[in-house]
């Protein structure tokens, strides 16, 4: 069982500066987790913190049970692929995979077996008797990950492996990573700052920023359920409109939305949330994502500054008043003129609006206060 | 959020010897660790640390036992420098006079001097040895791993690697540089000199050393100041002229039209092959009146056949000669240090000086030596501190010659550790010697602190 | 129009070019001159240091033979086993000393390290020899300045304190990225481990440099070895018997041998030195990586 707790964990700097606040997840049995965020958020930080390469300066780490906060690195039965691989440059490709087997003293022959086994999975069996340097950039990769395969460690670390890469091997890359998942069932812990690899690769993602968690939760809750305004502005692509100065009313015992000019009827899920909650009228600071929006008819108008025509779909820059918007529509629906200049009604469905309280940034609806106050897991509520 | 309340902020805290501090100990900790102020090793032997608590008890007897063998007495002894001198006894047995062992003040002063240092460093052993007996106690009341002496020599290995692999070369730094050189400036406070024939017996003298140089007046004094001004010349020409030559030669090899550049470096540099003294000594032949340089101009018609150039016969052309003599010797040196920078420098600065329309003079002026500048900043200050100290050149081309005032001790192209050179062996004076080597520190300090915080390689940190 | 502005540039460059190059030619000349000089008089006839002609008027290799074979004065080949035996222990104890300091400087984070690095710095600052006659004594307190013990003596003067002079290798082993030394500790090893298995096999070219700098600086140092031998002729290196010649009572016999002398041992010194040349100029910018 290779299960990893982390409580409370938090990374203080000698001089006081906090790079890591707080952190509280527990990792199950062979789950893959992203922790992604902006650079400097700390998720390298909490990375090295269960790779042992960083002193916990509070708060606990269990791995597969055991309490792992002094244990040495080499104890902890991890493995880790570098963001600049790392590999010993002096050593063939063989003995680099070799390396940490041949430092616990395993046999010669099951160390052969072990290498070529990895060699053949990852396709650099015939790389191995080369140096580091006379190999391209994916290939060394397949190199780090190979060396950290052959452990056999209860968990995988991975800390930006794909950083380094151009933007078609990435995505080649990307495809690879999923499919050596599936091969070496374990439990994985990789951090990138590209939400797209955290979206496609994570069974659960963890978002981070300036050394706190934000939110935790599969790709589909992130994206559908943020709990504050990073989250949803990080989440997605294109990034989310945000209309600010927008208002909730509530008439009698029903919920509106009051954006700009138009006036939505939330949808009773929201009614339902918002009650419960005891939610009074308020400042809000909606967000619509731009595929949750719908040209052709409603009560918002903007004039199309830039139309990007990208085939399937096609991407329109709005000014509504002094709000920039971002539209994507497929073009199967396009019904209305969306060239450069031209004037577009556009509205979306109540249920796609998210709200978030001005002063807070926290969304009305999602955002767990109970559960934020006793220090769980940040996840959204329902 | 909720705050982790102190006493779980107090622990998890780490507990090693790197994080508690003496006065902690001294104050939080229990009886046995208060009384292992007084017996070292205690604390650590009642908290199962039997080993290392042996071995501090053993280092604290060590000590006991030498102090009270000798280091009391060396102490004891240092405020007078003793003062027993050698004495004639007529023995009656043997029919001669014999000398009795009188005292050696130069004996006492370093043993003084070295118990000091050995007492210095039982303190820094002793306060890390009463923090240890903290940690052994913190950690068995809470129920932790406690080390055993060969979790300990493993750890060496490890994460106190730089214990293990720092203190053969501090042990050696300590005995060989610091030891001397505090032993030296103590020289500079005693009488410790031929003169009044303290050699063997002299006392303090507090400043009355620093005094006697500053006073221009006196022949030291004036001395002290005339060569304190060459010294500060010579440096600043010596620096100066080997940067700015060795940058010009880098420039011409380093060209694109030039060719065989590998040669040309390969002459320059084949003279700095040939050991620096050397060379020196064979200038200094050279140079002589009836040197080959003399004979080849008197052979060329250049000057009189029973003339010679007084290169080091003359006081002016003496200091002149030895800088020239000093670009030839230092230039192949600056010119492979700056042929790396200048290789660095990014060729699509030049390129785009070009499109510009900037001449070679123009990139020179505004684009090259800027950059050097800046990167070469700390090695001109390091080189500048090298010049004042440099003692091959002046000594061995020169030897300080030309020697215009007799009562002086010092010629007219010695510098500063020259003079010390020969104040110290040639002429016995140690302690002037060592305040002059005090004083060349002084200003070398002052003179980089200042340089280096206000160059601008510092103020910006790296941004070109 | 065009063809001839193209024309007069190049001819431009071609001047520029030729007048560039004699310049360097004579630069050169300048600065080949006095090697070349000392192996003619090397090979001269014409005994004392002063010479009537420029170039010599016989030519023999007495100087030579003579270096070697007439001990009586000068022993020029026990001081060069002398000068031997000290160069290589002190080159083994120095190269120790200073990757040891320069590893732990650069890798590991300890609270002396700061006060170490500022110590360095201010004794660096300290006329070199200043504590030479404090040397002498303490040496001579501990019985290492009398007989054959010198040659330990000048060995631990040459290597004592050579941690002291940490910061190129320090330069060096800072461009090594730290991330290797985490993925072998990672994989498994000890910080000792990750010395000896991992940065010092990296650290091939700084190694050379510093075994061969610490190997030349016995061979050319006078100063320390006068001061530590003073009179005992039979323990003396290299650097004080080419000194001694020079000297008034010895010049007329032994001028052109000084020569012989400075020749035979330059020609080491120079090949190592041509070797070290290539990591004298990568230092200033960042190590070469092997």
């Amino acid at each position: 069982m290779s299960e990893v707790v982390i409580k409370n964990m938090k990374k203080i700097y000698d001089g006081g500066v906090t790079a890591v606040h707080d952190v509280n997840l527990e990792i199950k049995d062979k789950e893959f987790i992203v922790l992604v965020g902006p650079s400097g958020c700390g998720k390298s930080t909490t990375l090295r913190m269960v790779a042992g390469l960083e002193e916990i300066s509070g708060g606990e780490l269990y791995i597969d049970g055991k309490l792992c906060n002094d244990v040495e690195p080499k104890d902890r039965d991890i493995a880790m692929v570098f963001q600049s691989y790392a590999l010993y440059p002096h050593m063939t490709v063989y003995d680099n995979m070799a390396f940490a087997l041949k430092l616990k003293k395993v046999p010669k022959d099951e160390i052969d077996k072990k290498v070529r086994e990895a060699a053949e999975i990852l396709g650099i069996t015939q790389y191995l008797e080369r140096k580091p340097k006379a190999l391209s950039g994916g290939q060394r990769q397949r190199v780090a990950i190979g060396r950290a395969m052959v452990r056999d460690p209860k968990v995988f670390l991975m800390d930006e492996p794909l950083s380094n890469l151009d933007a078609k091997l990435r995505n080649q890359m990307r495809a690879e990573i999923i499919k050596l998942r599936q091969r070496i069932n374990t439990t994985f812990m990789y951090v990138t700052h590209d939400q797209t690899e955290a979206m496609t690769l994570g069974d659960r993602i963890v978002i981070m920023k300036d050394g706190f968690v934000n939110q935790i939760g599969t790709p589909e809750e992130v994206f559908d359920k943020p709990v504050n305004l990073f989250v949803a502005g990080f989440i997605g692509m294109p990034v989310m409109n945000f209309f600010d100065g927008c208002k909730l009313l509530k008439e009698g015992d029903t919920y509106y939305a009051q954006i700009r000019n138009a006036k939505f009827k939330l949808d009773d899920f929201q009614q339902r949330a918002l009650k419960q909650n005891g939610q009074q009228p308020c400042d809000i600071v909606a967000g619509i994502r731009p595929q949750h929006i719908s040209v052709g008819e409603g009560e918002l108008e903007a004039t199309i500054e830039v139309n990007e025509m990208l085939g399937s779909e096609v991407n329109l820059h709005a000014r509504s008043d002094k709000d920039e918007v971002v539209m994507v529509i497929p073009t199967v629906d396009l019904k209305t003129d969306v060239s450069m200049g031209a004037k577009v009604k556009f509205t979306t469905q109540p249920k796609l609006i998210q709200l978030f309280d001005k002063a807070t940034g926290n969304n009305l609806i999602w955002y767990d206060k109970a559960s934020a106050e006793a220090n769980a897991p940040v996840c959204a509520k329902y | 959020m909720k705050q982790l309340s102190r006493e779980a902020e107090l622990a998890a805290r780490r507990v090693d010897v790197g994080h508690v501090t003496c006065m902690e100990a001294l104050r939080s900790g229990g009886p046995e660790t208060k009384a292992s102020a007084f017996v070292m090793g205690l604390g650590n032997i009642l908290h199962k640390q039997v080993g290392k608590g042996l071995i501090f008890l053993a280092a604290e007897v060590a000590y006991i036992a030498f102090m009270v063998l000798s280091g009391f007495h060396n102490l004891a002894m240092l405020p007078s420098l003793g003062s027993v001198e050698q004495q004639e006894v007529w023995n009656e047995e043997l029919q001669v006079f014999l000398y009795t062992k009188g005292d050696q003040s130069i004996l006492i002063l370093l043993y003084g001097v070295a118990t000091i240092l050995v007492t210095l460093m039982m303190f820094w052993i002793w306060r890390g040895t009463l923090k240890s007996a903290y940690v052994a106690e913190l950690l068995d009341k809470r129920g932790s791993h406690i080390n055993t002496l060969a979790d300990d020599l493993r750890g060496l290995l490890n994460e106190n690697l730089y214990r293990l692999l720092m203190t053969p070369p501090m042990f050696f730094i300590l005995v060989l540089t610091i030891l001397p050189l505090v032993f030296m400036i103590c020289m500079a406070f005693t009488n410790y000199s031929k003169i009044g024939d303290h050699l063997v017996l002299f006392d303090w003298v507090g400043l009355d050393n620093f005094m006697t140089l500053f006073d221009g007046s006196s022949v030291l004094g004036g001395t002290f100041w005339s060569v304190l001004g060459w010294t500060l010349v010579w440096a600043f020409f010596a620096t100066f002229t080997n940067y700015f030559f060795g940058m010009i030669l880098a420039i011409l090899i380093n060209r694109k039209g030039t060719r065989a550049k590998g040669f040309w470096r390969f002459c320059f540099v084949i003279s700095c092959a040939v050991p620096m003294f050397v060379s020196l000594l064979i200038m200094r032949t050279m140079l002589q009146p009836e040197g080959a340089v003399n004979v080849l101009l008197r052979n060329l018609g250049l000057i009189a056949s029973d003339a010679s150039l007084p290169f080091f016969t003359n006081a002016t052309w003496a200091r002149v000669t030895v800088i020239v003599i000093n670009i030839w010797v230092g230039v192949p040196y600056t010119l492979l240090q700056l042929t790396g920078v200048l290789q660095n420098i990014p060729g699509d600065l030049y390129e785009a000086a070009d499109v510009d329309g900037a001449t070679k003079v123009q990139q020179f002026f505004k684009i090259t030596l800027p950059y050097m500048f800046y990167v070469t900043t700390p090695y001109l200050i390091a080189t500048f501190t090298g010049n004042v100290n440099n003692f091959n050149v002046i000594y061995l081309l020169s030897g300080g010659d030309p020697v215009t005032n007799l009562a002086s001790t010092a010629g007219e192209t010695d510098l500063l550790v020259t003079w010390l050179y020969k104040l110290t062996i040639d002429k016995q004076y140690y302690n002037i010697g060592a305040v002059v080597g005090i004083l060349t520190f002084v200003i070398l300090a002052i003179g980089s602190l200042l340089t280096y915080r206000n160059s601008k390689s510092y103020k910006e940190e790296g941004g070109f | 129009m065009k063809k001839e502005t193209t024309k007069s540039a190049k001819a431009i460059r071609t001047r520029n070019n030729v007048l560039i190059h004699i310049l360097l030619a004579v630069l050169a000349f300048i600065w080949v001159f006095p090697v070349l000089w000392v192996i003619m008089t090397s090979f001269r006839a014409e005994k004392g240091s002063y010479v009537s002609t420029f170039f010599p008027k016989a030519f023999t290799l007495d100087n030579y033979i003579k270096l070697f074979t007439d001990t009586t004065i000068l022993n020029f080949p026990k001081m060069f086993m002398n000068t031997l035996v000290i160069a290589i222990f002190s080159c083994l104890l120095s190269t120790f000393f200073v990757l040891s300091a320069a590893y732990c400087l650069s890798r590991m984070r300890f609270k002396m390290r700061k006060p170490y690095m500022n110590m360095a710095m201010i004794l660096g600052l300290f006329p070199g020899f200043m504590s030479m006659v404090a040397v002498y004594f303490i040496l001579k307190a501990v019985g290492l300045t009398e007989g054959s013990l010198i040659r330990l003596a000048l060995i631990l003067c040459y290597s004592g304190g050579a941690a002291l002079g940490f910061q190129i290798a320090k330069g060096f082993f800072d461009t090594t990225p730290y991330a290797i030394d985490e993925a072998a500790m990672i994989d498994g090893c000890t910080r000792w481990q990750v010395f000896t298995k991992i940065t010092l096999p990296l650290s091939k070219p700084i190694i050379i440099y510093t075994i061969l700098t610490s190997f030349i600086s016995p061979w050319v140092d006078f100063i320390f070895a006068k001061v530590i031998c003073r009179a005992n002729a039979d323990q003396y290196t290299v650097a004080i018997g080419l000194w001694k010649m020079l000297e008034k009572e010895y010049i007329d016999n032994w001028y052109t041998c000084f020569a012989a002398g400075a020749v035979l041992i330059s020609i080491p010194i120079a090949i190592l030195f041509l070797k070290l040349q290539k990591y004298y100029v990568n230092g200033m910018t960042g190590a070469v990586k092997g």
